[in-house]
């Protein structure tokens, strides 16, 4: 685990990211402190300026100097203000950039049954939403606090202008605390409704345009738009409540602060007439009053960005200390020999998610063999790919390459020595020459054209303008099934591995092509081994050795011609792809 | 990619657009007294709000700081009765002045608050019509664009892209006005009280506009580029997360995890460009701001030492202090315009979006003269369609089928044959570009689509169920359909049994999807939903997914059941269900080649007899 990830303390998570960015806090802070002390002058020279005019000794001279002093002043807070942001605001993007990493970082380390388990929509809300909120916590929430340490200076100038003043300006600063507080804990508790029926409006979209066709079949248009009205309309009066008393914040805030600036007015005003208190002072503490209501009522705000970024960085905590559940451990050895491709499974069971998968299977192939797995759909044949990869570990027995234990190998070396055409070919949104040389970087363009001869996909990148630039995606050319699944071979023959493991990856291609695909791999490298999972008879009846599945055991093992005149489960296969053949061939 | 979940990596710039925002407006103007009043609300909040300043003056010139009175108070002549009631009379006309602003402030206060209340329930209200109409469009839409659209994209639009036009748009639309608003009163309030004064306050103006012209600028194509790269790292990550095993299995961790750093780190430096942009601009305005006060006071000032006194109405503290006040809020208008300019526009892309789908045109339509289809008899006819999803890819080719009401016939092909293409045209899920379908001797497309559909049953292969109860999924909303009507349809399909047996019996939640209930389960609820709608036509694409013996059984004897009385077009997948058929059709790629019963087609030893070697011959010990 990252070191600076305290598993469930969000503060100190905070505290440890932001620690190479303390000087920029320190220095803005600095700053804040000294610049509000400046700042500080404005009512302060005001207050001269209006009882110099009142006492009638105002010069020409001096209101230039003034009027000097003002300018200055505001022009060198402002290139404070300027370092102030860039310091803090850009500390919390760099924070951002910190945690964004280590988070991706530590989701490529995850295991397969983290996948299974966490929706991907899951994880990206949390790299997107939930971190949003921590760094408006590090960025505007600190400017926000910082803004407060101005305050006490502010209430001090205010007591030299006017101790008796300065009690009356404070009376509602209590009100208004309680005011935000309201607010806040209001807002806080009715936006969770609202986002709570914003999700019942989603999953009532995502329904119907997932049963578009039932809806479409039973002619309910009507009554489901009325059920999504209903949802909507909610939603509405969700966010109207909301509003109700959101919108009174501001209004209610602001009344409650000018009704106090009033309140100084009338008892200031007062004073003046009674010659208790100057014009000049009387006008410096109306001006340094409003400097001071807005940052404390502001500190609502900032709570609120607290609270919700420490929600935020909890949910983020939450996936940064899932533990993978397969990593090299005390078990990995870093002396093993590079794989030459022996297999061996010994015994193996497996079970996921309390359920059976494989029961006690053992087979061997030698290095440069060809072994294939036969069986029907969820009889366990990817399961067995999924351990031999290292993406599970078995519940019982041991799958060794070379004669040691997976567990054994560093899981890089193993990997590495691993090609893997998925069923599912996947494929990034980017050029056709990165998705080849996903697993060899380095590939020279003589070894891509030669990878996608071998899988006969180099036609259709003659085909292409761009050839191996063209990009792939939404936003590019899509390619067929077939195509996909040609590129994903080629992808894994560009890797040179030791071990090459077809996972039903022909199925979309014709017979014929795929026949000369397999008689290609062999002819480039004889001394490779081979796992060929597939259904079909016409892909495995070459291979060394046939397993056969059944409900994750092995009922079958043998070569093409034993299986056939054993007559069982194979023989059948056959039989009906032999059928299936004659079906196609009469067009 | 998970469904629900989708990121827009498509970043457009729309500058503004007169026809886009009337579109827009169209949504408001059925509110638009509302919208009158909320703007004359504003109008009076914002008038009444910067009228505080000028009272102040007076509350100062007047009586705090009254010319007679100070006047006295300075030549120390005059008698304490006479000072005094000065006093006397500047306390109660400053008390009364004061009372009146409380008043101003109080109303003001109320008018915002009643003001943003109906401005928030009137663009509340306006996203709920185009929710509504986006939701009625998407379900008016052919499932040829339903297929070629993921979900997500369709989501983002009835959801995200409709709130952001409420909250930019409407919101901060009214904003804008209420700063124009602010901007004009100010103005008129300075230029009327004090020309010279004002000319002086105005001249950092142009200042403050050639700084916010210029962040505009900057800050625009930042702020563009900032979505674009942000786009470009959730992307990736999502990719990423979803295609974690190729990463892992091909050791792509490094070299992935250096593009994802790289594009992070764009986005960052683009941040800290914009964080520039931000941290110049606002100082900056802030600048001008305070130049306008000092100017204010320097040369207010100089009028007053100048001996343009007070009493000459040319300059006085009060309206120093009150131009002070109006200055403030003469700059801040411009800084919000400069600011909300970006928010704007990107509101008006996503209202681009969600016109652009409104506006995609239904390709399976009702006809202005099309007739219900009342009293089907379940005639069924093909006649010489072609079909094909994708351009000139032909899954049906010239197909002829005649099928008598009250038929039975399978239809039965190897995969890809084009078998449940057939259903689709059946229902009018699509239209065909060539021949026709009809049902009674008349068009499909002749008819009400619903009340076509409301003829054919069909029951697919995957079921598809709503959450919610077992009864909701049952009725399907149809009222008519009483309680008891829909526990005989389940008894009689061997479905009640099962539903009994749950927690909550028809009250259980089936979970999304169904996905609390088996395969075989959610077959029977298929059937009693179908037998409740009671259809004249039946279209059964049976599963071919396999259940336990106990669960063929019941589902066998339901589908026997539910034939009775019925056109019956089914696609068959179990020698039971084919040995039920009068006719037995069978096709291959996209063209009828057989026909006939079953024995006379196994007789022929033609692909019929090669299909059913294949696919029935293990169900039972043959025919």
């Amino acid at each position: 685990m990252n070191p600076k990830v305290a598993p469930g303390r969000p503060f100190i998570t905070l505290l440890r990211y932001n620690r190479p960015y303390w000087s920029d806090y320190a220095i803005g802070m600095a700053i804040a402190l000294v610049f509000s002390l400046i700042g500080l002058a404005t009512p302060i020279v005001i207050s001269w300026v209006v009882d110099l005019f009142q006492g009638g000794q105002m010069t020409r001279n001096l209101l230039f100097v003034y009027f000097g002093a003002l300018v200055g002043v505001s022009a060198v807070t402002g290139i404070a203000r300027y370092f102030q942001r860039m310091l803090m605001i850009g500390a919390s993007r760099k924070f951002e950039y910190d945690i964004r990493n280590d988070y991706f970082r530590h989701v490529q380390r995850l295991s397969q049954d983290f996948f299974h388990r966490v929706k991907t929509g899951d994880i990206m809300a949390r790299a997107t939403n939930d971190l949003n909120y921590v760094r408006m916590f590090i960025g505007p929430g600190i400017m926000g606090t910082v803004d407060l340490v101005g305050v006490p200076y502010t209430i001090g100038v205010m007591v030299w202008f006017s101790p008796k003043l300065s009690l009356y300006a404070m009376a509602p600063l209590p009100l208004i605390s309680i005011l935000v507080y309201f607010f806040v804990m209001y807002v806080h508790r009715q936006s969770k409704v609202v986002q709570e029926q914003f999700s019942a409006v989603n999953s009532r979209v995502q329904e119907d345009l997932a049963g578009a066709r039932v809806v479409k079949a039973y002619g309910i248009e009507e009554r489901e738009l009325s059920a999504f009205r209903e949802e909507s309309t909610q939603y509405m009066r969700a966010n109207m409540r909301l509003a109700v008393v959101q919108a009174l914040a501001f209004p209610l805030i602001g009344l409650v602060v000018g009704l106090t600036i009033l309140f100084i007015l009338w008892q200031g005003g007062q004073m003046v007439i009674a010659k208790e208190l100057s014009l000049g002072r009387f006008t410096g503490f109306v001006v340094s009053i409003s400097m001071l209501m807005w940052p404390l009522a502001s500190f609502g705000w900032v709570l609120t960005l607290y609270q919700r970024g420490a929600v935020g960085m909890n949910r983020i905590l939450e996936i940064m200390t899932a533990e993978p559940s397969i990593v090299d451990g005390e078990r990995t050895r870093h002396d093993v020999a590079a794989v030459r491709g022996a297999i061996r499974f010994d015994g193996v069971s497996f079970s996921y998610g309390g359920e059976r998968v494989l029961e006690d299977i053992s087979f061997e192939a030698k290095a440069g063999e060809t072994l294939a797995i036969v069986g029907a759909t969820g009889s366990g044949k990817s399961s067995i790919v999924s351990l031999l990869t290292r993406e599970y570990d078995p519940t019982g027995g041991g799958v060794l390459v070379d004669g040691i234990d997976t567990r054994e190998y560093p899981l890089a070396q193993l990997r590495a020595a691993m090609g893997y055409v998925p069923q599912d070919t996947f494929l990034f949104s980017e050029t056709i020459r990165v998705n080849l040389s996903l697993g060899r970087p380095d590939a020279t363009e003589a070894q891509l054209d030669a990878a996608s001869e071998v899988a006969q996909f180099a036609e259709t990148v003659r085909q292409l303008p761009d050839g191996y630039d063209t990009l792939l995606g939404e936003r590019g050319v899509n390619l067929s099934g077939g195509q996909k699944q040609r590129l994903a071979i080629a992808r894994a023959v560009l890797r040179d591995p030791a071990i090459l493991i077809l996972d039903d990856a022909l199925s979309s291609v014709d017979t014929h092509t795929e026949e000369s695909i397999l008689q290609r791999l062999k002819e480039v490298a004889s001394s490779r081994t081979t796992v060929l999972i597939s259904h079909r008879v016409s892909t495995v009846c070459h291979a060394d050795a046939i397993v056969v599945l059944r409900e994750g055991r092995i009922v079958e093992r043998g070569t093409h011609e034993e299986l056939l005149a054993l007559g069982g489960v194979y023989g059948d296969l056959h039989q009906r792809q032999l059928l299936e053949e004659q079906l196609e061939e009469t067009a | 990619m998970s469904e629900g979940y989708h990121f827009e990596d498509e970043v457009q710039e729309r500058p503004y657009d007169g026809r886009l925002m009337r579109r827009l407006l169209g949504y408001l103007s059925p509110y638009r007294y509302r919208l009158v009043g909320a703007t004359l609300l504003l109008l009076a909040a914002t008038l009444f709000s910067n009228v505080t300043p000028l009272l102040n003056m007076r509350a100062i010139d007047w009586y705090i700081n009254s010319a007679d009175r100070t006047a006295l108070e300075k030549s120390g002549m005059g008698a304490a009765a006479q000072l005094n009631a000065l006093v006397e009379r500047d306390t109660q006309g400053l008390m009364g002045l004061l009372l009146l602003i409380a008043g101003l402030m109080t109303a003001e206060a109320a008018m915002r608050y009643m003001q943003g209340l109906i401005v928030t329930f009137v663009g509340q209200r306006a996203m709920l019509e185009m929710r509504l109409a986006l939701f009625g469009h998407l379900q008016r839409m052919s499932l040829r664009f339903l297929d070629k659209n993921p979900i997500g994209r369709l989501m983002t639009r009835v959801t995200n892209d409709v709130e952001n036009i409420q909250e930019r748009l409407v919101s901060d639309f009214i904003e804008v006005v209420s700063q124009i608003f602010t901007l004009v009163i100010v103005l008129g309030f300075i230029f009327w009280l004090n020309w010279r004064l004002a000319l002086i306050t105005l001249i950092p103006v142009p200042g403050v506009v050639i700084s916010s012209l210029l962040f505009k600028k900057y800050a625009r194509s930042s702020y563009l580029n900032i979505r674009k790269k942000i786009a470009a790292v959730n992307a990736y990550m999502q990719e990423n997360v979803s295609g974690m095993r190729v990463v892992q299995i091909f050791n792509r961790e490094d070299d992935n995890f250096s593009e994802y750093e790289r594009r992070n780190r764009v986005h960052r430096d683009e941040w800290l460009r914009q964080i520039r942009n931000f941290a110049i601009y606002f100082p900056v305005v802030e600048f001008w701001s305070s130049l306008a006060i000092a100017l204010i006071i320097l040369y207010g000032g100089l009028q007053i030492l100048g001996g343009h006194e007070v009493s000459a109405g040319v300059a006085s503290i009060g309206m120093l202090f009150a131009y002070v006040q109006w200055a403030d809020r003469l700059f801040g208008p411009i800084r919000t315009l400069a600011d909300k300019y970006n928010l704007i526009q990107d509101a008006m892309a996503s209202s681009e979006r969600v016109f652009a789908l409104l506006d995609t045109p239904e390709e399976v339509k009702d006809k202005p003269e099309a007739v219900a289809a009342t009293d089907v008899q379940g005639e069924v006819e093909f006649r010489s369609v072609w079909f094909a999803y994708e351009h000139e890819q032909w899954v049906l080719k010239d197909i002829n089928i005649t099928i008598a009401p009250g038929e039975r016939v399978a239809i039965v092909g190897h995969t890809g044959a084009g078998k449940s293409t057939l259903a689709n045209l059946l229902s009018r899920f699509y239209d065909v570009p060539r021949g026709a379908v009809l049902v009674d001797g008349v068009d499909v497309r002749d008819y009400e689509q619903r009340s076509l559909r409301g003829n054919i049953g069909m029951v697919l292969q995957d079921v598809f169920l709503f959450s919610g109860t077992v009864m909701r999924n049952l009725r399907l909303g149809n009222e008519d359909l009483s309680e008891a009507r829909i526990r005989e349809c389940a008894e009689y399909v061997n479905a009640a049994r099962f539903i009994e047996r749950l927690p909550g019996g028809y009250e259980y939640d089936v979970g999304e999807r169904g996905g609390n209930l088996s395969t075989g389960q959610r077959q029977l609820l298929a059937f009693a939903r179908t037998l409740a709608h009671d259809p004249r036509i039946l279209v059964l694409d049976e599963a071919t997914s396999s259940v336990d013996t106990e669960a063929e059984m019941l589902i066998q004897d339901a589908i026997g059941k539910l034939m009775q009385g019925r056109t019956c077009i089914m696609i068959a997948h179990r020698l039971s269900t084919v040995q039920r058929a009068d006719r037995i059709l069978v096709m291959h790629h996209g063209e009828i080649r057989e026909s006939g019963t079953h024995q006379e087609l196994l007789a022929k030893r033609g692909l019929y007899y090669t299909l059913y070697l294949l696919q029935y011959k293990d169900q039972n010990g043959g025919a």
